[in-house]
This record gives C-alpha cells, sequence and structure tokens, in this order.
C-alpha cells in the first residue's frame, strides 16, 4: 500500500484546503477512499452521528501536479484510511504560502498521512514543516460500508436557493426550535417551517426551478402517477444537523439541490467544477 | 414589494400596521433594551413604546414615533400588548441582520387584538418570512414617578466617552456608584471590586461635556447588574443625559440616530441600592 | 514610589503586563534604582518572567526611600487598569504610579484626554523578592533573531500544544511538538520543522542538545516582541536547565525563564557533539513509505511489531510534570547544580527516567523576618541573584 501526492499550485492547494476544512466541519471523523483518480471522504450513517451520512468526491488531477497510489492489492487497487479531518485541516491551513506541499502514507510510530511542506524563507534554504497525521488503516472486509450511496427514490428534487440566505435563516431558527421541516415541490418552491408553543416562522423561497432528472423519476411511474406540482414533499429534521451542513461551507458551489424523500431523509448536493458532496439528514419523528 | 400586496379584507382586521423598509431601524433599538425576555409593547398613534422591566428597580422604554414608520395605523387610542422580545428579535432579524449596502429587510408589523399573535411579514430579497409570535396581556409598567422638577443634578455627554468607562468597568463590583457635584469631582463614577477601587472622573469643562447643571453633591449607589445593560444603549447613541433626583432615583437618556438619520429615543431609570450603607 | 509614563510608553507597560499574566496570577512589583521590576511565576514554579524598566522609560522615577519596597497584588487588577490597548493608544496622555504605604495601595492614574482621568486603587500584599537564578553568559547556546521568525514558526503548533522540542546542531534548529503519553502519541498529530541558520542574526552552538519546554508560556513574549520589534535571544544549553529567552533595548529589558525536560537517557546522548538523535526528514524515495507489513499485521490479527524510527520513550512520571507543584521540593533543589540528586517528585511510583526540573529561585527574605511571607515558606535565602543589568 503506497501513496503520494504533490500540489505545487498555490490556487489547488487552497481549494484543497478549504474542501478539507468543509468536511471537517461536518464530522469529526470519516473514511478516505483513495484510488488512482479520486479521493473520496465517506462518512456512513450510523445512529451515533445522528443518522447522517456523507459523501465528498474529488477528482485527483484536478489537485495534485504528481499523484501516485498501489492499494492494497492489483484487484483491490484501493486504499482506505480513517481520518480525522480536523488535524489535515489545521496542518494544511499553515502552509498556504507553500512552493509545494507533499501528502504522503507513512509508517510513524503509527500509520500516519503525512504533510509535508516546503515553505519560502528569506535565507537560501526552503523550510520545511512536516506534520505527521494518524490515521487507521480499514480493513478489506469492511470496505463495503463506505460505498458509494445511490441517488434515493425521492418525490421532489428543487435548486436549493443561496445557501447563505439559508445560512442565515436557519441560523436563526435555530435559536427558537429544535426541529426543521423541510418542503418543496415541483413549481421551484421551498418552505423552512417551524413551529412551537412560542411562535411559528415560514420562510418562502420562490422560483427555484427543479433539476432535469424530476420529470423522468415522475415518468418511471407512469402516467397515472404524475406528482402534481405544488404537492409538496416533506421532512421534519434535527436543525443542527441543516445548521452543520450550512456553516461548513466555504465555496460557493456551481450547483446546489436537494431530494426530498417525504418523511424519510433530506439528500442535499452541491456541486463544483471538481468536487462533488452528498450529504444525506434522515427525518426525526 | 410583496408585502404590500395583501389583501384589503385582511387589512380590516388588523388594529395595528407598522410598515418600515428597513427593519433594522426597529431591531436596533430593541437591542439597546433586551436584558430581559419580555417586552411590553404600547402603540398610541405617537407611536410605539416598547418597556422592559427588571425587578421593579429597573426600568427600561424604547420610543420609536410614527413619523419613522412608513406606514402607521393604528384603529384604536392605545393597543397593548406583551410579547418575548429575544423570539421578536430573531424574526426580525430572520435574514441575518448585517448591513451589507443595498441589501435591507423590509418588515410589515400587524396585530390583531387580543388574544392573537404579533404577526411579522419580513421580506429580503424576494424571500418571505412569516413570523406568528404568541402575545401575552400587558403588565402594567412601574411608574417611575422622575420629573423634570425635582432634578437635582444633570449632565449631558458626549457618548464616545462613557462608552469607554462602562467597557472597563469593574465587573467584581456590586454597585456603581455616581458622584455629581457642582465641585469637584464634578462627575465621578466609581466602583468597589476584589482588587480595589475605580474612579471615572469627567471635570465639568471638559469638551465631551455639552451640560453640567448641578446643584448640589450628591453621590449614589446602584447595582451594578441592573445598570450594565444599559451599555447596550449606550454603544448605540450619540449623546446621553444623567439625572438625578432628590431621591437619588437614576434617569438615563440616550439619543440614537438611525440608519437613516432619523432620531429615536431610549431611557432607563434605576432605584438607588439601599441595601449598601455610604462611606 | 512616584512614576510616571507618557506617550507611548504606557501600551509598552500595558503590553509587558500583558504578557506575564500569561505566566503567572500575581505580579510581583519591586520599584529598584537601577529601574522598575515587575515580574510573574506560574504556580509549579516552571516558568518565570521579568521585566525592567530603566528610570529612563519613565518621564518621572522616584523610587521610595528605607528599606526596598516589594509588593504583589492580582495581575488582573493590573490588566483591568490596562485593559483596551487600542483606546490606551488614542486617549492616554500619561499614567501615574503612586505608592500609598499607610493604605497599603498602589495607584494607577491615567490622564486622558477630553479631561477624563481614571483612577486605580489596587491593594498589594507584601511580598519577599521573586528573582529566578540564571546568568545568560554562562549558557553555551545563544540565538537571537527578529520575532518573526519565531512568531512564523510557533504557527504551525496549535494554540492548545503544551510542549516543543528544540534541537541544534551547527548550523540548523529542528522544532516539532512533544508528546507526553503513550496513549496520546498515537492519536496526535506530531509537526516537525527546521530553521536554518542564516534566518539568525546570531546562531552560536557549542553543544548539540534538544530542550523541551512549555510553548504556551513562551508566547506571551513572542506577542510583546513581535509588537514592538525588538529582537529575541534565545539561551539554552543541556535538558534539565532553563531555557531564557530575552528582549532588550535601551530602556527595558525583559526575560523569560522557562524550565525543561529533564530527561537522563537522552541527556547521555545528546551531551555529545555529535549530529542530533532524531533523523532529519527521509529523502523523498516513494519505496521508502511501505505499508505493507503493517496491513500484512492487520490482516492475519498479529500485533504491529516494533515500527517507528524513534526508541519507545519510557513513560513519564506525571503527564503534566512541568506544571506539578514542586515547592515541597525546593528545600533540596535549590542552587543544585546535580540535577540527579534532585528528590522524586511525589507522585512517582519507581525511578523516573525523565524529571521536570523548576526553576532555582533566589528567594531573600526581608531584613525584618517579621514580615508574614507568603506560601513560598520553605525557600532557603540565597547569596546574590545573577541577574542581568540593563543594557
Amino acid at each position: 500500500m503506497k501513496f503520494r501526492g504533490k500540489i505545487m499550485d498555490v490556487a489547488c492547494l487552497n481549494h484543497f484546503t478549504r474542501v478539507i476544512t468543509t468536511i471537517s466541519k461536518l464530522t469529526k471523523m470519516c473514511v478516505l477512499r483513495l484510488t488512482p483518480d479520486n479521493l473520496f471522504f465517506v462518512l456512513s450513517g450510523k445512529v451515533a452521528n445522528g443518522g447522517v451520512s456523507m459523501w465528498c468526491e474529488l477528482s485527483q488531477e484536478n489537485f495534485f501536479d504528481e499523484f501516485q497510489m498501489e492499494g492494497v492489492s492489483p484487484e483491490d487497487n484501493e486504499i482506505c484510511l480513517e481520518v480525522t479531518p480536523e488535524n489535515l485541516s489545521r496542518a494544511l491551513k499553515t502552509v498556504q504560502n507553500a512552493k509545494a506541499v507533499k501528502l504522503k502514507l507513512t509508517k510513524k510510530h503509527c500509520p500516519c498521512l503525512t504533510i509535508a511542506a516546503e515553505l519560502p524563507t528569506l535565507s537560501s534554504v526552503s523550510r520545511i514543516v512536516t506534520h505527521d497525521v494518524p490515521v487507521d488503516v480499514i480493513p478489506r472486509r469492511l470496505w463495503h460500508e463506505f460505498k458509494e450511496p445511490s441517488m434515493p427514490d425521492f418525490d421532489v428534487s428543487i435548486y436549493l436557493p443561496p445557501l447563505k440566505t439559508m445560512k442565515n435563516v436557519v441560523d436563526r431558527m435555530k435559536n427558537l426550535s429544535n426541529f426543521l421541516v423541510m418542503e418543496a415541490n415541483l413549481n421551484g418552491e421551498m418552505n423552512l417551517k417551524i413551529d412551537t408553543d412560542l411562535v411559528s416562522v415560514t420562510t418562502h423561497f420562490k422560483d427555484l426551478g427543479n433539476p432535469p432528472w424530476g420529470d423522468e423519476a415522475s415518468q418511471d411511474r407512469g402516467p397515472s402517477q404524475i406528482r402534481d406540482p405544488d404537492a409538496m414533499a416533506q421532512t421534519r429534521v434535527d436543525i443542527r444537523k441543516l445548521q452543520q451542513f450550512l456553516m461548513g461551507q466555504q465555496v460557493n458551489p456551481s450547483k446546489a439541490m436537494c431530494n426530498i424523500v417525504h418523511e424519510r431523509v433530506v439528500h442535499l448536493i452541491l456541486l463544483h467544477e471538481d468536487v462533488s458532496l452528498q450529504y444525506f439528514i434522515p427525518a426525526v419523528a | 414589494m410583496p408585502l404590500s400586496t395583501q389583501s384589503q379584507g385582511e387589512d380590516e382586521q388588523y388594529v395595528l400596521v407598522a410598515s418600515l423598509d428597513h427593519a433594522r431601524n426597529l431591531s436596533n433599538i430593541l437591542k439597546a433594551i433586551t436584558f430581559k425576555d419580555h417586552a411590553i409593547f404600547n402603540a398610541t398613534p405617537n407611536g410605539l413604546k416598547v418597556t422592559v422591566e427588571d425587578s421593579k428597580c429597573l426600568q427600561a422604554n424604547a420610543f420609536i414615533q410614527s413619523k419613522i414608520f412608513q406606514e402607521f395605523t393604528i384603529k384604536e387610542d392605545m393597543v397593548g400588548f406583551q410579547v418575548n422580545l429575544t423570539v421578536l428579535l430573531d424574526c426580525l432579524n430572520i435574514f441575518g441582520g448585517s448591513t451589507t449596502p443595498g441589501v435591507s429587510t423590509a418588515l410589515r408589523m400587524c396585530y390583531k387584538g387580543y388574544g392573537y399573535p404579533l404577526t411579522l411579514f419580513l421580506e429580503e430579497g424576494g424571500v418571505v418570512t412569516v413570523c406568528k409570535i404568541n402575545t401575552q396581556e400587558p403588565e402594567e409598567p412601574v411608574d417611575f414617578e422622575f420629573c423634570s422638577t425635582n432634578v437635582t443634578n444633570k449632565v449631558i455627554l458626549q457618548s464616545e466617552s462613557l462608552k469607554e468607562a462602562f467597557s472597563e468597568l469593574d465587573m467584581t463590583s456590586e454597585v456603581l456608584q455616581i458622584t455629581m457635584s457642582p465641585s469637584q469631582p464634578y462627575f465621578r463614577l466609581s466602583t468597589f471590586g476584589n482588587s480595589g477601587n475605580a474612579h471615572y472622573d469627567y471635570p465639568k469643562d471638559s469638551d465631551m461635556m455639552e451640560l453640567f447643571k448641578c446643584t448640589k453633591t450628591q453621590t449614589n449607589r446602584y447595582k451594578m447588574s441592573l445598570l450594565k445593560p444599559s451599555t447596550k444603549a449606550l454603544a448605540l447613541s450619540c449623546k446621553v443625559s444623567v439625572r438625578t433626583d432628590s431621591r437619588g432615583f437614576l434617569s438615563l437618556q440616550y439619543l440614537v440616530r438611525n440608519d437613516d438619520g432619523q432620531i429615536c429615543f431610549v431611557e432607563y431609570y434605576c432605584c438607588p441600592d439601599e441595601d449598601v450603607a455610604e462611606d | 514610589m512616584d512614576c510616571v509614563v507618557t506617550g507611548g510608553n504606557v501600551k509598552v507597560l500595558a503590553k509587558a503586563i500583558h504578557s506575564l499574566s500569561r505566566i503567572g496570577d500575581e505580579l510581583y512589583v519591586e520599584p529598584q534604582e537601577d529601574g522598575l521590576a515587575l515580574r510573574s511565576v506560574n504556580s509549579s514554579r516552571s516558568a518565570y518572567a521579568c521585566f525592567l524598566f530603566a528610570p529612563l522609560f519613565f518621564s518621572r522615577y522616584t523610587i521610595p526611600s528605607g528599606p526596598a519596597f516589594r509588593c504583589k497584588m492580582a495581575i488582573k487588577s493590573v490588566q483591568a487598569v490596562f485593559r483596551s490597548l487600542a483606546t490606551l493608544e488614542k486617549t492616554v496622555e500619561k499614567c501615574h504610579i503612586e505608592l500609598d504605604e499607610q493604605k497599603n495601595r498602589l495607584t494607577f492614574t491615567l490622564h486622558c484626554k477630553h479631561g477624563l482621568m481614571k483612577t486605580h486603587n489596587l491593594s498589594f500584599q507584601d511580598s519577599e523578592s521573586l528573582q529566578a537564578v540564571f546568568d545568560k553568559d554562562s549558557y553555551a547556546n545563544v540565538f537571537r533573531s527578529h520575532p518573526r521568525l519565531l512568531v512564523d514558526t510557533v504557527v504551525h503548533f496549535s494554540p492548545s500544544l503544551e510542549e516543543v522540542t528544540v534541537s541544534v546542531s551547527d548550523d540548523q534548529m529542528w522544532v516539532k511538538n512533544h508528546v507526553e503519553d503513550e496513549a496520546d502519541r498515537s492519536k496526535a498529530m506530531l509537526t516537525e520543522l527546521c530553521l536554518a541558520s542564516d534566518e539568525f542574526d546570531n546562531f552560536s552552538v557549542q553543544v548539540h542538545n534538544s530542550v523541551t519546554f512549555c510553548l504556551k508560556e513562551l508566547r506571551g513574549l513572542l506577542v510583546f516582541a513581535e509588537s514592538t520589534g525588538l529582537p529575541i535571544s534565545m539561551y539554552f544549553d543541556e535538558p534539565g536547565r532553563p531555557v531564557v529567552l530575552s528582549v532588550t533595548d535601551s530602556v527595558l529589558e525583559g526575560n523569560f525563564v522557562l524550565a525543561t525536560l529533564s530527561d537522563d537517557t537522552d541527556q547521555r546522548k545528546n551531551n555529545t557533539k555529535r549530529a542530533r538523535t532524531t533523523p532529519p526528514p527521509a529523502p523523498d524515495d516513494f519505496m521508502n513509505d511501505d505499508m505493507d507489513s503493517y496491513l500484512i499485521a492487520m490482516d492475519t490479527s498479529i500485533m504491529p511489531g516494533p515500527s517507528a524510527s524513534r526508541p519507545p520513550s519510557p513513560p513519564l512520571v506525571n503527564s503534566t510534570c512541568l506544571n506539578h507543584t514542586a515547592a515541597a521540593n525546593h528545600r533540596t533543589r535549590l542552587h543544585s547544580e546535580e540535577e540527579d540528586e534532585e528528590e522524586e517528585t511525589v507522585d512517582s511510583c519507581g525511578p523516573p527516567n525523565k524529571k521536570f526540573c523548576s526553576l532555582f529561585f533566589g528567594s531573600v527574605l526581608p531584613p525584618s523576618s517579621q514580615m508574614t511571607t507568603q506560601p513560598l515558606t520553605g525557600q532557603e535565602v540565597l547569596a546574590s541573584d545573577s541577574e542581568d543589568d540593563v543594557q
């Protein structure tokens, strides 16, 4: 098992760091899957995380100038590690002005992801800073837990409103309630609602647009099951999970959408040029 | 503007409708008096008066005149209700409350009368939020019986200089002592904390002192916990008047200029601390 | 005592006080003939700092006549006088410090713009003198650099990080974080970087050493030095001997003395003029980073064999040794040059391999020994202090 990658472009380093920082705000620990073409950050939905799950996919050639890996075996040409993204984020944040940053799988006192950065100095020699971030190797027999999630059979698919607006509203709603209802229809309308003894608040978003696959999905059901465009699909979620997702976003995505399975799950999808992030928030009773 | 497209029929049910192009002109002033959860709203054709009290010893009032509002319609001589102020502020700031230029939150506040919730319609960038906040029967605010004929000492200061003092006050002191006198030290704030005492002295001829009318030397102590919240009002204001009457009651009046340059007032009344004997 | 500080010096004084607050909870004040000494020490006596302001720092400097005056007070109270540095700069014209011996009060009066006067009457306690014993001239390794170099180094370490290990060779300095517990080591992130000698204004190494000390306490000095732009000098040699960091200009001198970890086993290795024990970063050979043996171990459920390039370190006696209260052991420790003869630390469960050496303090009891002293009773009287003079 070997892995070595090198980032030499300042913008790529910055972007990579921001992705890792976003992940670190979503979860304390996650699985990093390395393949010859991609890096995946995976969190599988367990009761411990309140059932949320996450899948973040990066295409390695958009970040790394050099990327070499050898997986566990030729048939399973992959490496699976459990990492603490906050450590990676912290290490990367302090080396943003590096001439080059190398990421390697090493064996120090334990298996580590080593980040070695070459920093410019006033002297004749560059300064090398290394951070050894301990990781745990995930054995092959557990790999099935970290597969790409399939697109759920959703009721409504809709583009999200500007994340900043959503975040501002959800932040305030969190002061007022622990739970929030997300509802949307095929007419491009979405509502965020809270309702407590003291107050009820509803925020209405309009003209959001619905992704094209929404139509295909209803077509699959047959003509008698075409969904009423005004009918709302809704899910009640723990507001902190939604807030955590929104707080972590460091970059404006090129596309942001959400699939709602009525009373089951909210599936959030963010697409950037070279990174895609999916986040599943289960319904609460 | 979406908010004004409400039907005529609905409007007729409301006893109070108040609209603002910039919700922050209301939320900022309310922040200056938010030290307790509940506030008493009292609306008359002159405008809105919001009162917050603490243990019958401290009272803060915010006055927003009807001409500050873009629309202010009231169907009775007086409309009163009580509402949770922190909830109200969260609603008024639902879109984040930041002051990005060119972006503002419009507000329409409506009330149907006793037993109905306070309804807020807020709009920013085409997104509309509707809030319904439960109301209670308003309590009768305390009358501090502070009248200008009974005032013994009065100063008006530019808030700038007082802000510094208030933000540095020794919070380990249980009291804030205010001395006002026609002679030295003229105007003095004192604290008595764990490690010693501290005095902030403002001379009568300081260029921060806009008015100085002290007739006799008075030293009064007030509970620090009661006066500390007034720091918020001080932070918003450009001028503050400090008055004490013959009983030692304190009146602080703050002149607040909102983002549009309009003037509102906030006042605090506080009783002297009777538990402490003077040195 | 009657001193006046004017203009920009008020901010410098304030910064020094804030800097000292990172060391201990109490401020020791001693007006001396050569200047006003402000000192602080931490509860375990493993970190000490002193700022000496020469009489020229003040626009007026008068010290009490008669027996030497010393006092101490809660540092938070003094910080309250100089709470907002930004405001100080903008509004304070001068600061007057006066002693009221009758009422046991030290009065700080800030004369501000617009006629505003802020008066703080702070009560103090009598105290004995507090002086660490150290002699900068006797250190084998001396470095000097612009504070920016150290600030840029420290930024790579987590703000909550306790300890760092600094190692030197003839032309390089390595800085890495130090992790105490075996248990923590498998989870902790290890950071290391290397500084070249030409990044320093002065880099003089006589002995290749490694010392470990607390980073947190150093940060106070870094903030002070960075804002005043004064170069920082660093002195250290064997592990166990405190490391000294200092800033100087014509009217002030600040010294931070931090205890270092004393490691008998490492000490013997390091006390020779050889390359340092920790190998330099491995050459960039991909093949060296082979994980396979580890993986095989996992699959067959056999415990992984001894890995790691560094020898396993023996467990420490206390995980927070640097903060361990050593007051009880002071009696035998003072002025002892032979660290091996130290008494064992209180919680030892066997001969410790690593011990923390507390700083050796000079404690000069006041001439009239009737004065009540602080919980530092038990300290022996020493001959002289060996603090450097200003300049």
